[in-house]
């Protein structure tokens, strides 16, 4: 009986703990349920099950770069160069298939394969010759830019191929496939952070490099493995976020350098590595999607935008830090 | 890796003597990473001279190079003080944004309205700043995310000052800092104070007390080094630096943007890289700083004079700047494996 007593006050210790390690995670979901409020309060229709879906829809493309951003940021990295991944990505997807969608296969097997071997050289660069990851995709990003601009020009706005556009936004089991993918995502990031040796190590890695070492990890190899699923997620979001659009442009990379990078931030996730979680980032995806939509309502522009985006982000992060420097 | 010296490493007894020996000696003790920036510099005019000599040497070569130098050396020197202390200053771009709005946005200024125009963006910058010191110094955020949200914040600012590419900079600031004074360019006579300054500044506590930040915060702390009161000097200069390089870039396009200032989030981070600094801390050197963004601005002449299309040149400043950090990571791993 004291055995069993015992036991479950460790259960419920252990809850508690769970709780409170999760903490910053809670706290943008209850950032994103005060939003979603304003927003029904300043206009009934923001709730409605229409627009719920457009939102999220607008969030997909950061919570899709969001995974392999937190697995950077978890191991004390960060990618920099999602948006220039993410651009030509779409740019070569549309030039390529040009207009046939029965190329599509094809080009995005090709697309993929590109956007391994970017992730591999930005992992490479930092897990074995030891560059900052900083300056590491900054450098890849600028390299990255100044190729495609020469491959298209400087001047090009393409479209995608059609089968891709209505695709994307066409409906299986009641929701369009753009979603259905987001929570693919969601489920293997959850199930890959949590779950698996992988998730383990990263975590390991963030938080003391040399111990993990020294418990076995293989802490290079590893390494590089975050860079490659940020350039895949990268790629991918970038193609799907043109099949949405309509249209792929050499500036719609551009807001989501500071956009993942905010959204990971903003879910909780200590940009020194070893803590948070992409269920945090899924948060911090709406937390700015929303934002974006409620100065849309107060009919606010970009630059009011921008100031809430980097009030939150300073805000989120600064009551993070007061609950990690309490524990 | 952090707080590397440079300590040569012992020559061996029976080396000494030898010619070979003591060249070996010499080559060992100099510091590979320190002198890239400076190869850079040779190489690209070397190249520039036998491909475009006219870039190089021609009437007004010097002002135009130094004129697309100075906002970014401006930069850089305070972002070579956020890299010192193991910091990363990305408010810059957002600074140098508000800055050309709000003077493009005052084109009547002229006289005694003028100069407060110019100490208002000043202080206005020193305010940005040291809110970016004080938030990084007092709470253990890391300086990378408060300024991407205080950069995001200024370039907010900007937007609705200035919503659109445009408005005009008073004729007195674009009169005042372009042209010649007694044939020299004025934009040589900045980089050239530019680098006085840091001459003069380089043996001070001041940066005797950033060095020893970055290269160990704790034992600098317990050392008696002013943490708080350095790394909001830091984040001032930087952001008044900032500050300074967007009234030349409003002066020198005669308007305002309120994007103006993101190209140089990234490119002074290269700038110092490409400089030689470690992002980890405690080393580089303004000067170098300047020299590397010197050699950046070199790369779409070069691309020019190579009658590539100017596309390439973004290609190669990113491509240097990896093989910049890859060398000195390699050199610093061979130094520190050769230390034991």
């Amino acid at each position: 009986m004291f055995a069993a007593q015992a036991r479950s006050r460790t259960t419920a210790l252990g809850a508690l703990n769970v709780l409170r390690r999760n903490v910053p995670i809670l706290l943008s979901y209850l950032i994103v349920v005060l939003l979603f409020v304003a927003g029904t309060a300043k206009a009934s229709g923001f709730g409605s099950g229409n627009h719920i879906r457009i939102l999220a829809l607008q969030a997909s493309f950061i919570g899709m770069i969001g995974l392999g951003q937190t697995m950077c940021v978890l191991t004390g990295g960060i990618d920099l160069s999602v948006p220039w991944t993410f651009t030509g990505a779409a740019i070569l997807t549309s030039i390529l298939a040009n207009g046939d969608s029965s190329k599509l296969p094809q080009v995005l097997l090709l697309v993929l394969g590109l956007a391994i071997a970017v992730g591999l050289v930005n992992g490479i660069g930092v897990a074995y010759v030891g560059v900052p990851p900083i300056i590491m995709t900054l450098g890849t990003n600028g390299a990255l830019q100044g190729l495609l601009l020469v491959y298209t020009k400087g001047g090009i706005s393409s479209f995608p191929p059609p089968g891709l556009n209505t695709w994307v936004l066409e409906n299986t089991v009641g929701l369009p496939n753009l979603l259905w993918i987001w929570i693919a995502v969601m489920i293997f990031g959850s199930v890959v952070l949590s779950f698996t040796t992988l998730g383990r190590r990263l975590y390991g890695i963030g938080t003391n490099r040399g111990a993990a070492y020294l418990a076995g990890v293989n802490v290079r190899r590893t390494l590089v493995l975050p860079y490659v699923f940020s350039a895949v997620g990268g790629a991918g979001a970038g193609v799907l976020f043109m099949g949405f659009n309509g249209q792929a442009f050499l500036t719609m990379g551009d807001p989501f350098l500071f956009a993942s990078a905010a959204a990971v931030a903003v879910g909780g996730a200590s940009i020194l590595g070893g803590n948070g979680h992409y269920i945090g980032t899924v948060a911090g995806a709406l937390v700015l999607t929303l934002l974006n939509a409620l100065l849309v309502l107060f009919s606010l522009g970009t630059g009011y935008l921008l100031i809430s985006y980097g009030a939150v982000l300073l805000m989120a992060v600064f009551v993070a830090n007061l609950r990690l420097s309490r524990a | 890796m952090s707080g590397v010296t440079t300590a040569p490493a012992g020559l061996r007894p029976e080396d000494r003597d030898s010619p070979a020996g003591q060249l070996r000696g010499l080559v060992r003790r100099i510091d590979a990473v320190a002198v890239m920036p400076y190869l850079y510099l040779v190489g690209l005019s070397i190249a520039l001279y036998l491909t475009q000599s006219a870039l190089l040497t021609g009437p007004s070569a010097l002002e135009v190079r130094a004129t697309a130098v100075l906002p970014l050396a401006l930069i850089a020197f305070g972002q070579t003080l956020a890299i010192y202390t193991r910091g990363i200053d990305l408010a810059v771009g957002g600074i140098v944004s508000t800055t050309t709005a709000i003077v493009a946005s005052h084109s009547g200024a002229a006289g005694f309205s003028l100069a407060v125009l110019v100490a208002a963006v000043l202080a206005l910058a020193a305010f940005g700043g040291l809110v970016n010191g004080l938030v990084v110094s007092l709470t253990r955020l890391q300086p990378f995310i408060v300024t991407l949200a205080t950069w995001s914040i200024w370039g907010g600012i900007a937007f609705v000052i200035l919503p659109v590419e445009g408005g005009a900079t008073p004729s007195g600031l674009v009169n005042g800092l372009l042209g010649s004074i007694l044939g020299v360019p004025k934009s040589v006579i900045g980089v050239v104070i530019l680098l006085a300054i840091w001459f003069w500044l380089r043996n001070t506590r001041f940066i005797v007390d950033l060095k020893a930040i970055g290269s160990d915060e704790a034992r600098a702390r317990l050392n008696g080094v002013p943490l708080v009161r350095r790394k909001t000097q830091v984040y001032v200069l930087s952001a008044v630096l900032s500050a300074l390089a967007g009234i030349w870039v409003a002066a020198q396009t005669a308007s305002g943007a309120p994007t103006a200032g993101d190209q140089f989030i990234l490119n002074s981070v290269a700038a110092v890289v490409i400089g030689g600094a470690s992002i980890y801390g405690g080393t580089g050197s303004a000067a170098s700083s300047i020299i590397g963004s010197i050699v950046l601005l070199m790369i779409p002449d070069l691309v020019f004079a190579l009658k590539l299309t100017s596309f390439w040149s973004v290609f190669f400043q990113g491509f240097l700047l990896i093989v910049t950090v890859m060398i000195s990571s390699i050199v610093i791993t061979f130094r520190e494996s050769r230390a034991g």
